[in-house]
């Protein structure tokens, strides 16, 4: 079994025990590729005392999501590096660098395809995104936002961008483009508090069915979860406003490619058939219990080009067990909380000169 | 108008133009009677609302009465028939954010020294700085004290530049704590020609044991050890500037010893219920992941979220973007000596255990002012003192003035 083995067999088919297998062998693999082709990987690993082999996937070792931050790991000469991905950060915060080569930005493309047409079919459909169209072509605002839309409007055709620079909802086009498109089956994407905050809110005025659509979001809850916004809320109110009933998540961050959790039917995250979620006590790191909240570590079996393969990321999560009997949407039901909340540190040089800086 | 708020004596919000002025232009005499007895009541208040706050508990041991009366003798022998020293005037105190008790130090000191002094109070509240307002400001609001309210405010203010440029405009001592970019920043608004700045900037701190010392301990005294050098490195996080962050042995190379020493440390954390919180916990994984690429850290040990021992292969004074909450880096050298090249302006308290005075002495000459401002015993690192960073404070918060007589 290898990487395009888990690419090609239905997603969510592959019960946990198989994965659990499967992606080992993956993991393994990597790991000892990285260490062949990172100095940097392979000396923290010595440091950390990591010399047999893994017996399972909870020991195999992990880096935390952070370094990628402070330092540019990869496990390619720079001159097979195809591009370099950064993540999304306030101004000043310092930003990931993820190094592709060709085949690991391949393998990429083709996970979210895999992950996409499982949930909307083989066909394009029209596409409503919740953003303004200068996010992708203004370069001043390209970022970790307009990468992502890019990302998505592959898996659409005949996209159109329902914002204005100001987030004002155009009514005048979307009544038009639902007109345009009536009775076939639409794909929206936005980020989860823009959704909400600038599609939902007008909606609730203006009358539009959504019915024939299917929602995918991403970004995560923190500003949801401030206006005390859940999941099933969220969901309740795209129901009850526009008739819209599938809507489905994402979690991943891009620093794990692969790394591509989407929602199922039940409302809880699955894991593609080639990457995972493991959930460690903050206290021991050892894994949790299902049912028992911890900090989120990602396997994922795509990046060659640089070693992350499994990180420990700073968000919290939960295992609601495992689905094994549905056809569609088998292995871990994964919610993800949050943020692990900021700590409050004292000293005497640091915070406040980042004040002062300002 | 600017408009800032004045935390004590009591809060209202005031006119940055009538602050300084309001202050008046007297100074008191150094060590007068209203202060210092206003320093043994805040002493003794302090001592029973601070409870089992240790950092509280030791500000509250500094400033008791035979304390101030041993700062009074020392402030006393400075001076001579020829030379009287009198206050600088109108100080503006600017403390760090974080080491919460730093600024009833600061404005202690320079009120005992006779000025008149404008504290701004960090703009995070912590329970610890909760507490000592409460205090100052119960105390501020008795008649005895009117003195000391007349002369003395202690505000809050965002980082306004114009504010700052007002109080560093009328003051005559300007003193700066924190971090290098806060002395950056407040350095861009000017003081009067006359007036000068007292600088606390980033500082870095380790600690020495010598190897055969501790091997020779009794099981007792090591846990006695360890437990000061808890004291030394888990208050404020360890992010304070004299918490050590490295430990270096020294003599023969550590065969159990460093091991079991941070055994004991452990149990100490422990038996003091010391807990990191998760992000914290994270933080300090972060951290030991990029000392492996940044400082040679060839060995990462975490019996604990509270404590992280990472061995450095070269003795490195280093800690870079430094995580803290028990985290300590470990180094080896055969002599003191082997130390001096990595020793900068940058590195002040070095506590020590098992070096004879000699030693110590040796080690400072033959660094002969390249960097480390303090030697002090185990459990003594934080321990505030009159000289800071190479600076007696009890002189550059004074003037001095020269009285040459008739031939």
């Amino acid at each position: 079994m290898s990487v395009a083995d888990l690419l090609e067999r239905p997603q969510y088919s592959i019960l946990q025990a198989e994965k659990d297998v499967l992606l080992l062998g993956e993991m393994r693999r990597l790991t000892d590729h990285h260490r062949c082709a990172s100095p940097e990987y392979d000396s923290i690993l010595r440091a950390l005392g990591t010399e047999k082999q893994a017996a399972s996937i909870a020991e195999v070792p992990y880096l935390p999501v952070s370094l990628f931050k402070t330092h540019l790991l990869r496990s390619v000469p720079e001159e097979q590096v195809f591009k370099t991905l950064t993540s999304s950060g306030t101004t000043g915060q310092a930003v990931s660098r993820i190094t592709l080569d060709r085949p690991t930005a391949d393998l990429q493309t083709r996970a979210l395809a895999t992950i996409m047409t499982t949930l909307l079919g083989p066909r394009r459909l029209p596409m409503i995104i919740i953003d303004t169209p200068n996010v992708v072509r203004d370069r001043r605002l390209f970022s970790a936002r307009g990468a992502g839309v890019l990302g998505m409007a592959s898996f659409g055709r005949k996209h159109f961008y329902a914002l204005d620079d100001d987030m004002d909802l155009d009514v005048s086009g979307l009544e038009r483009f639902l007109m345009e498109n009536k009775g076939q089956e639409l794909l929206i994407f936005g980020f989860t508090f823009m959704a909400w905050k600038y599609l939902l809110e007008k909606l609730r005025v203006i009358e539009v069915d959504l019915s024939q659509a299917t929602l995918i979001h991403s970004g995560g809850w923190k500003r949801l979860t401030d206006q005390s916004v859940t999941n099933s809320k969220f969901k309740e109110a795209f129901e009850r406003h526009t008739g819209l009933t599938r809507v489905h998540d994402f979690y991943g961050m891009v620093e794990q490619v692969g790394g591509v959790f989407l929602e199922a039917s039940d409302g809880f995250l699955r894991a593609p058939n080639f990457a995972d979620v493991l959930v460690r006590d903050p206290l021991t790191w050892r894994v949790q219990a299902n049912g028992e909240p911890g900090v989120i570590q990602v396997v994922s079996a795509l990046p060659t080009s640089y070693p992350g393969h499994s990180l420990l990321t700073e968000d919290l999560g939960v295992i609601h067990g495992i689905e094994a009997s549905a056809k569609r949407w088998r292995g871990k039901r994964i919610e993800v909380i949050g943020r692990v909340p900021k700590a409050e540190l004292r000293g005497c040089s640091d915070t406040h000169a980042a004040q002062v800086g300002q | 108008m600017t408009l800032i708020e004045r935390v004590a004596p009591a809060l209202e919000p005031v006119d940055i133009s009538d602050l300084s002025t309001s202050l008046g232009v007297s100074t008191w005499p150094p060590f007068a009677e209203e202060i210092v007895e206003f320093a043994a009541q805040f002493s003794r208040r302090l001592a029973r609302r601070a409870g089992p706050v240790p950092e509280l508990q030791a500000l509250a041991y500094w400033m008791r009465r035979s304390a101030v009366a041993r700062l009074a003798r020392d402030y006393k022998s400075l001076e001579s028939p020829g030379l009287l020293m009198v206050p600088r005037g109108l100080v503006f105190h600017v403390p760090p954010a974080n080491v919460d008790t730093m600024f009833v130090y600061s404005w202690m000191l320079s009120a005992l020294l006779g000025n008149r002094n404008i504290v701004r109070l960090p703009s995070k509240s912590t329970p610890a700085t909760t507490v000592l307002i409460e205090v100052l400001r119960s105390l501020l609001d008795e008649p005895q004290h009117d003195s000391v309210r007349a002369t003395n405010v202690f505000v809050r203010y965002g980082h306004e530049r114009e504010v700052t440029s007002a109080l560093s405009a009328a003051c005559d001592l300007r003193v700066i704590w924190g971090g290098n970019a806060t002395v950056t920043a407040i350095r861009e608004s000017s003081l009067p020609p006359h007036a000068s700045d007292l600088t606390f900037p980033d500082r870095l701190s380790f600690a020495l044991i010598k190897t055969v010392a501790y091997a020779r301990l009794r099981s007792e005294v090591r846990d006695e050890l360890a437990t000061q050098f808890f004291n030394d490195s888990f208050w404020f996080d360890q992010l304070g500037c004299s918490s050590p962050r490295v430990l270096v042995w020294v003599g023969e190379p550590p065969a159990g010893e460093a091991t079991d020493f941070y055994k004991r440390l452990l149990r100490s954390v422990q038996a003091k219920g010391y807990s990191v919180d998760t992000a914290t916990a994270l933080s300090k994984i972060a951290y030991a992941h990029r000392s492996v690429l940044d400082h040679g850290v060839t060995r990462v040990t975490a019996p604990a979220n509270e404590l992280t021992v990472l061995e450095l292969g070269d003795p490195i004074l280093e800690s870079g973007d430094y995580s803290g909450a028990g985290t300590f880096l470990n180094a080896w050298v055969s002599s003191l000596n082997d130390l001096v090249p990595q020793i900068t302006r940058k590195h002040q308290t070095a506590a020590h255990y098992g070096f004879r005075d000699r030693e110590l002495r040796d080690f400072a000459v033959a660094l002969n002012g390249r960097g480390i401002d303090r030697f002090v015993p185990f459990g003594e690192a934080l321990q505030f003192g009159r000289v800071w960073d190479g600076r007696d404070l009890l002189q550059e918060m004074s003037r001095r003035v020269v009285i040459q007589g008739q031939p």
